[in-house]
Parts: C-alpha cells; sequence; structure tokens
C-alpha cells in the first residue's frame, strides 16, 4: 500500500512544486501580484494537508512553518522583498528534497536534510530564532502526527477527483463525503484547491475540487465504492486500502482452498481486494489494446494493468497469482484420470441435451397450468440440470496447449528446410475448448501456420536488410471471449501484398478490373477458392488450395476466420470458434408461426421497429441503426414465409455479429433466450445455406438454428451487389 | 431547512410509498403525477432532487428530464430515475438526458433513502 500512496502523493507534490516555482519567479518580477502569492500559498497549503493525511511527518513539520509566513505575507503583514523571495525558493527545493528522500524509500529523514529545513526556517523566522525549534515541535504536537501516523496505516485513503461538469450534472460533492461517513469515520480530509484558476478564468458552475480523505472503517472496498455510484461518470475515484485491509487479503489469499482453478480477477474479487466494476474496466482496457490492428502484439497480463491503473497493489496482485501457481500445481498434483470412451462421453451429453428440452417442457407446462407450488421444484431442478449440462460439457474440455505444442515440431522442421530462422511463442494454452472442436482445428491450424512459415516469413538476410531482428517470432494465442474461444496466429513477416492479391483476383476473374475494395475486403479474398500470389508452388504450400479450405473447416464448425496484415509488419489471423458444438444458447425469434434460433453469442442487440431507431433502405439493402449502417436480411423474405392473416406491422431488428462483420436480421417476433441441444440436419439438407441445425423445443415444435455467418455473407453479398451496380 | 424533494409519478401509490419515506427522513416533497404536471408544480419553487418515472402519460420522463435540463433554475437539480424498465437502452438514454441515479421498481424504501443521500444533503 505505501508504494501506491507514496505514488500518488509524490507525482502530486512534484506538479505542486513546480507550480510553485513558477509562481515564486513571476513574484520576483512583480512582488504585489496577489494571485501569485495565492498560488504559492496553495501549493505549500495542499502539500503540508496531503503528508498529514499520507503520515509523512517531516514534510508537515517543514512546510507548516512556511505556510504561515505566506499567511502573513498574503495578509499583508511581511512584505516581499527578493531575499524572501530567494528563501522561500529555497523552502521549494527544501521541500523537493524531502519528498524525493520519501520516493527513494528512506522511512527517516536523514540528520543532514533536518538541520537544513531547521536553518532555512530559522531564517525565515529570524526574529523567533530561539524558539524555532519548539514551534516546529509545538506544531508537531498539535496535528498529533504520531497518532496519524498509526492511523493512516489503518485508514482507507480515498482520492476523489471530480471533474469540472459535476455541478453541472446536479452532483454535490459534499452530499456524496456526509453519506461516506455511514461507513465509517472520517479521520481526516483534505480539499485541493489547486486547480483553481485565476478569478477571470472561473467559471461558477465548474467544479475545480479535490479530495483526499482518509476513512477509518469496516467496509469493504464494493461498499465504499458504492457510495460514489452515481458520481462514478463526473469523477476520478481511487480507494486505497489501509494497511490492515491489505493484511487481511492477503491472509484470505492464504486461506483460499483451491478446488478450483479459479481467474486472477476473480481470485482479487473473492478476497475483496477488486470490484466488479475495477475488473471489467481493467478487462476492457486489455481487450482495446487487443482489438489494435497491430499484427503482432502482446496481451498484457491483467495483473500489470491492475498494478497499473492502482486498483490493487503489487503485493496483493503477486500474492494471487502465487496463489493461482500454487492452486494450479495442486490441481494437477492432485488430479486423477479414468480413461472414458468418447462416444460414452457422446452419449451422456446426448442425454444431458434431451434432459434440458425435458425439463423445459415440464416448464411449459407447469405455466401453462399455473401450478405455482410445482414452480418452484422446477426451478431447482432447472438449476441442477445446468449444473449437470456444464459439468458434462466441462468432461469433453481439454486445454488447447497441447493442440499448439505439437507444432513447435512443425516450427522447427518447416524453418530449417527453408532456411529460415523463426522461434515459435505460445500463449494462452490453458484456454479450454470441446475436445471435438480440438480435433478440427488441428488441420486448418497446421495450414495457417505452415503459409506463414513459407510466405509470410522473409530470410533471415532479408530480415536484417529491413531492419528486422534476424529471428522471426511466430506467435499463437488462444483467449476466451464471450463464448467463443479466439485463436490468433501471428507473424513479424513480410505480411501480404495487396497489390500482388488484386492483380490475381482480377486475372481470376474473381473481381472486375478497377473495382473498389477496402484494404480488409482485399485481404478477404485471399479466401476465395483459387488465389495463391506465390509464384512457384513449393511442397508447403502455394498451391492455392489452402485458405478457402482453411476457411471452410472454420465455417462448418460455426466459427469465423479473419486476416489482419500490414506490408513489412506482418499477418495476424484471428480465428473466432464456439466452445462446443452439442449445446448453443440461443436466441428464439418468430416470422408468422416459424421459430428460429440465433446463437446468443452472436447477438449484439435487439431492437424493435417502433422506437424509431432503425430504418429499412430497400434499394440499397443497407439498415441504418442510430447511424450506423449495416447489410440486413430479412427472415420472411429470406425463407419464404407465407403470412396466412396478412402481415403483422410490427417488426423487429436483431443485431448480430461475428468478428468485426456485423448485420441485421428483420423478424417479426422476439421470443428471448433459450439453451438448446443442437440436432444436425440430415444429409440431403446439409448443403442449406442460411441454416447451420435444428432444435426441438420444449412445446415439441421445432426450430431452425440460423447459421448467422453464412446469413451475414448473403446479407453483406445483397447489399454490395446493388451498390457494385449503383457504382457501375 | 429541509431540502425539497420533488416526485413524480403517474401511480398515485408509490407515490405515496416514496413521499412517506422521503417525509419520514426528514425531507419536504412535492408530488406530481406526471411530467407536465411537475413542470407547473415546481414553477418558483426551490428543489433540491427530483424523483421521476420514466412511463407516464402526458409527458413520460425521459421528455420531463430534458426540459428540467433545458430549464435555467432548474437545470442543475439531480435527478433519480425510477422505473421497472431496467433496459439498458432506456437507461443509456436517461443517462444521456442527464439522470444521474437510476433506481429499479420495486424497490424498498431504504433503498431509495440511500439514493437519495448520496445525491442531496440531509
Amino acid at each position: 500500500m505505501l508504494d501506491d500512496t507514496k505514488k500518488i502523493f509524490i507525482q502530486e507534490s512534484e506538479e505542486l512544486l513546480e507550480q510553485m516555482e513558477n509562481a515564486l519567479l513571476e513574484m520576483e518580477q512583480v512582488p504585489d501580484d496577489a494571485e501569485h502569492l495565492n498560488s504559492v500559498f496553495r501549493a505549500i497549503h495542499t502539500i503540508k494537508g496531503a503528508a498529514g493525511i499520507f503520515g509523512f511527518d517531516a514534510i508537515v513539520a517543514f512546510t507548516h512553518p512556511v505556510e504561515s509566513v505566506m499567511d502573513n505575507v498574503r495578509n499583508g503583514i511581511r512584505l516581499v522583498d527578493p531575499d524572501l523571495v530567494a528563501l522561500l525558493l529555497k523552502c521549494k527545493d527544501h521541500t523537493a528534497n524531502l519528498v524525493e528522500s520519501i520516493s527513494d524509500g528512506q522511512e527517516d529523514i536523514s540528520e543532514a536534510l533536518l538541520e537544513a529545513g531547521q536553518t532555512l526556517l530559522d531564517e525565515l523566522n529570524p526574529e523567533q530564532k530561539s524558539g524555532a525549534l519548539d514551534v516546529v515541535k509545538n506544531k508537531r504536537e498539535n496535528i498529533e502526527v504520531s497518532d496519524r501516523k498509526n492511523a493512516s496505516d489503518d485508514n482507507w485513503v480515498i482520492s476523489l477527483d471530480f471533474k469540472s461538469d459535476a455541478l453541472r450534472n446536479g452532483l454535490d460533492p459534499l452530499s456524496f463525503i456526509n453519506y461516506l461517513k455511514r461507513m465509517g469515520e472520517i479521520v481526516e480530509i483534505i480539499t485541493f484547491t489547486h486547480d483553481f484558476p485565476c478569478w477571470e478564468d472561473m467559471e461558477p458552475e465548474s467544479c475545480y475540487l479535490s479530495f483526499r480523505i482518509a476513512l477509518l472503517s469496516s467496509a469493504s472496498k464494493e461498499e465504499i465504492k458504492s457510495v460514489f455510484e452515481f458520481a462514478m461518470d463526473d469523477c476520478e475515484l481511487r480507494i486505497i486500502p489501509p494497511r490492515s485491509e491489505l493484511e487481511k487479503y492477503l491472509a484470505l489469499l492464504e486461506e483460499l482452498t483451491g478446488e478450483e482453478l479459479n481467474k486472477l480477477g476473480e481470485l482479487l474479487i473473492q478476497v475483496g481486494a477488486l470490484t466488479e466494476q475495477e475488473l471489467s474496466n481493467a478487462l476492457q482496457v486489455q481487450s482495446s489494446v487487443l482489438s489494435d490492428d497491430a499484427a503482432t502484439q502482446e496481451v498484457k497480463p491483467l495483473g500489470e494493468i491492475l498494478v497499473e491503473q492502482h486498483v490493487v497493489s503489487k503485493g496483493v496482485v503477486d500474492k494471487a497469482v502465487e496463489k493461482q501457481e500454487s492452486i494450479r500445481e495442486k490441481i494437477a498434483q492432485e488430479t486423477q484420470y479414468i480413461r472414458v470412451d468418447a462416444d460414452r462421453l457422446g452419449q451422456l451429453i446426448n442425454l444431458v441435451g434431451e434432459l434440458v428440452i425435458s425439463n423445459a417442457a415440464v416448464k411449459l407446462l407447469v405455466e401453462k397450468h399455473d401450478l405455482a407450488d410445482v414452480q418452484e421444484v422446477v426451478n431447482g431442478v432447472e438449476g441442477l440440470v445446468e449444473n449437470i449440462r456444464d459439468h458434462a460439457l466441462q468432461l469433453r474440455m481439454v486445454q488447447i496447449g497441447d493442440t499448439f505444442s505439437r507444432f513447435r515440431r512443425v516450427v522447427r522442421d518447416v524453418s530449417k528446410d527453408l532456411n529460415k530462422d523463426v522461434e515459435l511463442v505460445i500463449t494462452g494454452g490453458e484456454a479450454e475448448l470441446d475436445k471435438t472442436v480440438v480435433e478440427k482445428i488441428n488441420d486448418p491450424l497446421t495450414h495457417l501456420v505452415r503459409n506463414s512459415l513459407d510466405h509470410g516469413f522473409e530470410t533471415p538476410e532479408e530480415r536484417v536488410a529491413q531492419g528486422k531482428p534476424k529471428k522471426g517470432v511466430l506467435r499463437l494465442n488462444a483467449l476466451h471471449d464471450s463464448g467463443h474461444i479466439v485463436i490468433q496466429i501471428a507473424d513479424d513477416g513480410a505480411g501480404l501484398d495487396t497489390k500482388k492479391i488484386r492483380k490475381k483476383a482480377e486475372e481470376k476473374g474473381l473481381i472486375y478490373a478497377g473495382q473498389e475494395l477496402s484494404h480488409r475486403e482485399i485481404l478477404r479474398l485471399i479466401f476465395e477458392p483459387g488465389l495463391t500470389t506465390k509464384d512457384t508452388a513449393s511442397n508447403i504450400s502455394g498451391r492455392g488450395v489452402g485458405m478457402d479450405v482453411v476457411k471452410r473447416n472454420i465455417d462448418a464448425l460455426r466459427g469465423s476466420i479473419e486476416v489482419d496484415s500490414e506490408r513489412g509488419k506482418g499477418t495476424l489471423v484471428t480465428i473466432h470458434l464456439p466452445l462446443t458444438l452439442a449445446i448453443i444458447e440461443g436466441f428464439m425469434v418468430g416470422v408468422e408461426k416459424e421459430r428460429f434460433v440465433i446463437p446468443l453469442s452472436m447477438v449484439e442487440e435487439c431492437v424493435e421497429m417502433d422506437t424509431n431507431e432503425w430504418h429499412l433502405d430497400k434499394n440499397s439493402h443497407y439498415v441504418n441503426l442510430r447511424g450506423q449502417v449495416m447489410p440486413y436480411i430479412k427472415l420472411s423474405e429470406f425463407f419464404g414465409v407465407n403470412y396466412q392473416h396478412g402481415r403483422r406491422g410490427r417488426e423487429s431488428l436483431v443485431v448480430v455479429r461475428v468478428g468485426r462483420a456485423k448485420a441485421g436480421i428483420v423478424v417479426d417476433r422476439l421470443f428471448g433466450e433459450l439453451q438448446t441441444v443442437i440436432k444436425p440436419l440430415g444429409k440431403v439438407f446439409q448443403g442449406l445455406k442460411g441454416v447451420s441445425g435444428a432444435t426441438v423445443l420444449g412445446s415439441g415444435d421445432i426450430a431452425l438454428i440460423l447459421d448467422v455467418q453464412g446469413l451475414i455473407g448473403l446479407a453483406s453479398a445483397k447489399a454490395s451487389d446493388v451498390k457494385t451496380l449503383e457504382s457501375v | 431547512m429541509a431540502k425539497t424533494i420533488l416526485v413524480v409519478d403517474d401511480s398515485a401509490s408509490i407515490r405515496q410509498v416514496v413521499g412517506i419515506a422521503l417525509k419520514g427522513a426528514g425531507y419536504d416533497v412535492i408530488q406530481a403525477c406526471d411530467g407536465k404536471d411537475a413542470l407547473g408544480k415546481m414553477s418558483g419553487q426551490k428543489i433540491n432532487l427530483i424523483i421521476s418515472d420514466v412511463n407516464m402519460p402526458n409527458m413520460d420522463g425521459i421528455s420531463f428530464l430534458k426540459e428540467v435540463k433545458q430549464h435555467p433554475k432548474y437545470k442543475f437539480t439531480p435527478v433519480i430515475m425510477l422505473t421497472t424498465e431496467a433496459g439498458q437502452g432506456k437507461m443509456a438514454e436517461g443517462r444521456a438526458a442527464g439522470a444521474k441515479a437510476w433506481v429499479v421498481k420495486p424497490f424498498q424504501p431504504p433503498q431509495m433513502l440511500d439514493a437519495v443521500a448520496k445525491l442531496v444533503l440531509p
């Protein structure tokens, strides 16, 4: 904790000291300027206050007399002369030294420094020379430094910086602080006013206040945070736990019995060191880095982000990571394996699927007959069934790490054959997915890795000539993203040559000469059959039967594949796959009497017609949703549904997303979420577009599961057809 | 001086519950049954906080909120939205219009008082 508080204090003090110096230098020129006087006073006052709250006695002892002198100057009791300004500058330097000695980690201020301070103070108050030391001493006692020192270790320190719009947004900082009193005792509160501009620039409606609050409380971090829940948008809030709390976290972490391997964030929330919101913020930061377009990037560990944001102190994160490791080891030691026939597992999962459906049927009946007493039991059963389902699926989950590791050999052998120097870096190997998916992903991955080795990486000589490190880096990464697993294959090789791809595509007649295409659209062409940019085919790749097969394989797994590349920098291939093929969380929609299920993980949002938030452009086949334009498909038209009683007036839009591609699906009714077992379609129907399977509903009706990937493709094709026609 | 809170809801029972809870906590309460009514009743009054329903006849909560945020005298008054709709869309709309807090019905009076206490001094 001390590290975090120190950092905040040091950073703030340095800024304030700089302000103070500037103001002092101005004072040398214009001695009577009230604004500069105030500025110096405010700076020293704030430093004193903050030092008090954080328990740095030496700084309080020194800055207090300086503040008194400045107060006298401000009130006209003492006059400004060049000597005084020079002395004050020295005082500023001395304060900076004190602050620095804290940042160096010295617990006690050295004798020499203390003496230097005393000399300065003596110079500052010549007439009180004899009593100066006593004055300092008295002041020390007055502010009960020793008491606070103990207290500061046991206080929550809340740093609350209101944004300038806070008042305009109807917030009263005082009311929050007042409410905070319910959480415990406010030991100390410092109001920072150093953000105040000079009077001419001040807007009375703006808020310039920041607070540092020392709170003695037994509340949890989450509880303290909830006090400021309504102010979240309008303030910067940092809550630093007291040392005792910190020890509590560490103790709790120590006590955690590891039966399950939890994620770092979950561990920290469990012991109360982290709030849910802080975690989601940090995850957002993490994923925003991830979605950047750079081809070769590393995902920052969550722990580092949390420490950087001053949310959790490093000690706690380290402890949690350590715990995670030890749990992992323990699990590894304790786990015993039983070999089970995969078919038997398959049967079990199938049966569980049936159970889910039967349960849904029972639920329907209970609701239909309004059996309130049965309801509760049914809900209990539902919970159990869900639990069984999760565990059954878990049985088939395997870590992707083994699959990744196999490529070490591939990379070594192939790069040797090609006289290339490539290192394989594997991350996220602990991400789990269904064994059936793992088996099917092996081939496409091999293709991609070989492709990258063959086309992607330059020879060591070429790399050196381009100023790149001699050794190329191929990264395999896996992570979970909202019910999907994301697999990334990144290289720092030559990248794709869009001009060449274009030329080839024109030669093959895939596009017209001069057709307008975005960078991404050109890159996507590599998934078209028959396209290869390598002039000579090798035994590793280059026959143009690769990427289209890869794409087809991934499509068959209800996944998606995207490629991103920058010439000279590298290529990133991202694959999104569902975690399992057996059961999906779906969103049910209806058209006339038909029912369709959209995989929930692909649903972005649902909008009803009458909200006026969206409208269709039937000519160009685009839907405009709050200014965002995307292709759409109308299910009733697509499946040729006959309306018996004429059209219903009200339609709804379901926005779906796969990877970066978005599209709208226009339906008549929204039914809501359900989980359902996927029944594969018979051989006859396997060529059907837009449908990936079927499922039996609780009512016994059949619903088709939509192939969102395919629908998006069809919708975009339709939309761009029109676009091309128009542009011709 | 006691702080004044304006409660806007078309349901008389909700107004009553909220009113009793707030009065019990020492606030003065003005009640109105929809946005239009509220705008009429608040004029000239000093209002420290507004608690408003979303779905109301005549003028709904969001439009009312927008009016309030336009009003020179009341534009900085904090607003708590009170509603059965916890939908993200509505919430975003309310936030954009300037609502600070959101209490979802059904709620317990202490929950409401907590939200109030965070926004106005007693």
